[in-house]
């Protein structure tokens, strides 16, 4: 590692609790705990925030976008959408 | 606007007090904000920045209570006094140094500021007590910040190692001097305002002692009787106005703009 | 799979951008693609980093508390875009560290405006109003760039943006209201930054290498010369309200184009001051060469030291849910 080129860190923010964590960006940091403080820094100045993580950019695993097949739908799955069925929401009373 | 004051002190020996607290954090802040723009990496540039807005933001709660107590608005008190007038400890006004000057002075700073908060936050003066419980959130934040530094920078390089050790060599006799007893001090230990700057140095020292060695930094100090005994000479003067020649060049600077037209609102 | 010819490639990243997809890192593109995006991106945090500097040196003397504190968090920012955006070049291929060395040895371009000196308070406020207007008509249009890492970049710094120029115009504002000293210094600071800022939009469009692809693969949404429009139209009435004067006898609004007309800057100027011959260009770059150089020990001493002692909760491993 040369001395400018600490590892980055994918950084995680929630904003109030409730909230899913949203991913906001990244920081270089040399180790977790100052990516927490410098993500902090970074991206936690204005916007409201309760939680945050940092996760080292090369522990996340992704798919690969040339991989379409990976998300394929290509069978009919209309079945799994509640508008698919006719039977009314309510029943009227007898 | 009434700021109800405990017995048994007078709002002068308050407000001197009050006075030692804004000019410290003022000048402190205008050193931090020095590295603005000229951090070592980007990513402290931010950090310190942050550290920057939050000594001047307390400096400023701190002459407004000052303000409200009687005396002058904070931007007169900040921007158009005499630099011999000031209060702050000599040590908040020495230059900038390289960064691990900085960062041994943030650290005995915050430590000093964090332990003095405490100890405000019992205080027989109401207003005191909100400002203190206010600040010690943010205090808290820095010394994660300041205090992670040194455990890092203390041993990582042999060269870090050195720069740290000067720094250390330099400042903690400096430091000592925030703790130069203040005019009136006994009428506020009286009236439990301030329980004194004695007893706020040996919290202290228990504090950050550990924290040196541990980062394998020498500190001019022996252990006695499960407390600490300094060996080296305060660098103290400041309370009582005796400065140095760095506090008169800062003050000229910070003030240059504000004063160079009479009567001109910026 | 069947291994796709570059043509194929080549059509289908066209296809995406026609369709007003992003791109992302890790999708095939073409080189010159790749090439464009790293030097604007680099270009633009360049941009910002040496930024911090002509404003960075008033912090020392700004007046007042609320002056002080606003212009320490403006030029925080200042850090913070150069981060954003040099994070957002990595993911292209070139590592910041590539990118700092080409900036301090001279070798990589950044903004013009940046190479001018601030000889005085009134700078501090007429950057944050005239070079910031700019430069946010230029990223409102770069938040649309068809490269992902690039538009979420600028939307983060466009939500910033609106505070410096807030905070730059509130200070002119305060001047020029003030004493007639204070009135005639800002004056003499918009007379100085007219047409540098001017020239940030870049070369006039047929003069621009790089536009025709830019524009063609949405890199950039604008020419240089639509983008130097939109910034005279919006500021001229704005620096009129104020009782001072556009240093440009030729400026007048044109009933018929429904534009202002305005006397074009010295091209041959933008050209020596990007190409380093600019009147602080040097300084700047020695300042920031110095900061670098006297950093290099932290950097190294924060790398070798692997912080062990958590004093902060582990997430637990399984909680992301």
């Amino acid at each position: 590692m040369s001395d400018t080129q600490w590892e980055t860190y994918e950084v995680f923010h929630q904003a109030r609790r409730g909230d899913p964590h949203e991913h906001v960006g990244s920081v270089h940091a040399p180790d977790p705990e100052m990516a927490l403080q410098l993500a902090r820094d970074q991206f936690a100045r204005r916007l409201k925030c309760v939680s945050i993580w940092v996760a080292r950019s090369r522990d996340i695993t992704m798919t690969d976008y040339q991989d379409e097949s990976f998300f394929a739908q290509s069978t009919d799955k209309s079945y799994r959408d509640p508008k698919a069925f006719d039977a009314p929401a309510k029943t009227e009373s007898e | 606007m009434t700021v109800q004051i405990p017995q048994n002190v007078s709002q002068e020996t308050l407000k001197r007090f009050i006075l030692t607290l804004a000019d410290d954090e003022l000048v402190l802040g205008h050193r931090d904000s020095e590295w603005t723009g000229y951090g070592p990496i980007l990513e402290e540039d931010i950090a310190f920045s942050n550290i920057a807005q939050d000594e001047l933001g307390h400096s400023l709660v701190w002459f407004t209570l000052y303000h409200e107590l009687g005396g002058d608005h904070p931007d007169s008190m900040g921007f158009a006094r005499e630099w011999s007038d000031f209060t702050c400890c000599r040590f908040v006004a020495y230059p900038k140094g390289d960064f691990a000057y900085t960062v041994v002075r943030q650290f005995l700073f915050d430590v000093a500021e964090e332990e003095r908060l405490k100890m405000l936050m019992d205080s027989a003066f109401p207003s005191v007590r909100e400002i203190a419980e206010k600040l010690s959130r943010e205090e808290a934040y820095h010394i994660l910040h300041s205090q992670g530094l040194v455990e890092r920078l203390g041993d990582a390089t042999e060269e870090s190692h050195q720069r740290m050790q000067q720094a250390v060599d330099a400042a903690f006799p400096q430091a000592l001097g925030m703790f130069e007893t203040i005019d009136g001090e006994k009428e506020l230990v009286a009236a439990r305002v301030f329980a004194g700057n004695d007893i706020l140095k040996s919290e202290w020292l228990k504090r950050v002692i550990p924290v040196l060695e541990g980062a394998t930094l020498k500190v001019p100090v022996r252990s006695a009787n499960g407390s600490y005994v300094v060996t080296c000479a305060a660098d103290e003067g400041g309370r009582k106005q005796n400065h140095t020649e760095h506090l008169r060049q800062l003050v000229a600077d910070m003030q240059s703009v504000y004063r160079s037209i009479p009567g001109a609102k910026w | 799979m069947a291994e796709k010819t570059k043509e194929q490639l080549l059509a289908e990243f066209e296809a995406r951008i026609a369709r007003g997809e992003k791109v992302e890192p890790g999708d095939w593109m073409p080189d010159e693609y790749r090439k464009n995006l790293i030097r604007m991106i680099g270009q633009h945090a360049h941009s910002e980093i040496v930024g911090q500097l002509p404003e960075g040196k008033w912090i020392p003397y700004a007046p007042g508390f609320r002056r002080k504190l606003t212009l320490v968090a403006k030029v925080q920012d200042e850090a913070g875009h150069g981060q954003l955006l040099y994070r957002a070049a990595e993911t292209l291929g070139k590592s910041r560290e590539e990118m700092l060395d080409e900036l301090l040895s001279g070798k990589a371009k950044y903004s013009n405006v940046f190479n001018y000196p601030t000889p005085s308070w009134a700078d501090v406020g007429t950057i944050g109003w005239l070079v910031d207007t700019a430069a946010v008509i230029n990223q409102s249009m770069l938040a649309q760039s068809s490269y992902g890492a690039y538009a979420r970049a600028m939307k983060r710094i466009c939500y910033e943006e609106a505070f410096h120029i807030k905070q730059g115009y509130d200070l002119v504002v305060a001047l020029a209201k003030g004493t007639r000293e204070q009135k005639q210094m800002a004056q003499d600071s918009i007379n100085r930054w007219w047409y540098p800022t001017l020239m940030m939009s870049g070369p006039p469009d047929k003069m621009s290498d790089h536009t025709s692809l830019a524009i063609r693969w949405r890199i950039k949404t604008k020419t240089n010369d639509q983008v130097r429009q939109e910034y005279v139209d919006h500021i001229v009435p704005q620096i009129r309200a104020l009782g001072l004067v556009v240093p440009d006898a030729n400026c007048k609004f044109n009933e018929e184009t429904g534009h202002y007309d305005f006397t074009p800057p010295d091209w041959d100027e933008l050209k020596r001051v990007v190409n380093g011959d600019g009147p602080c260009n040097k300084e700047r770059l020695e300042v920031r060469r110095r900061a670098h150089e006297e950093g290099r020990w932290v950097r190294e001493a924060l790398a070798a030291k692997r912080k062990t002692v958590a004093r902060l909760p582990q997430a637990r491993g399984g909680q992301a849910a």
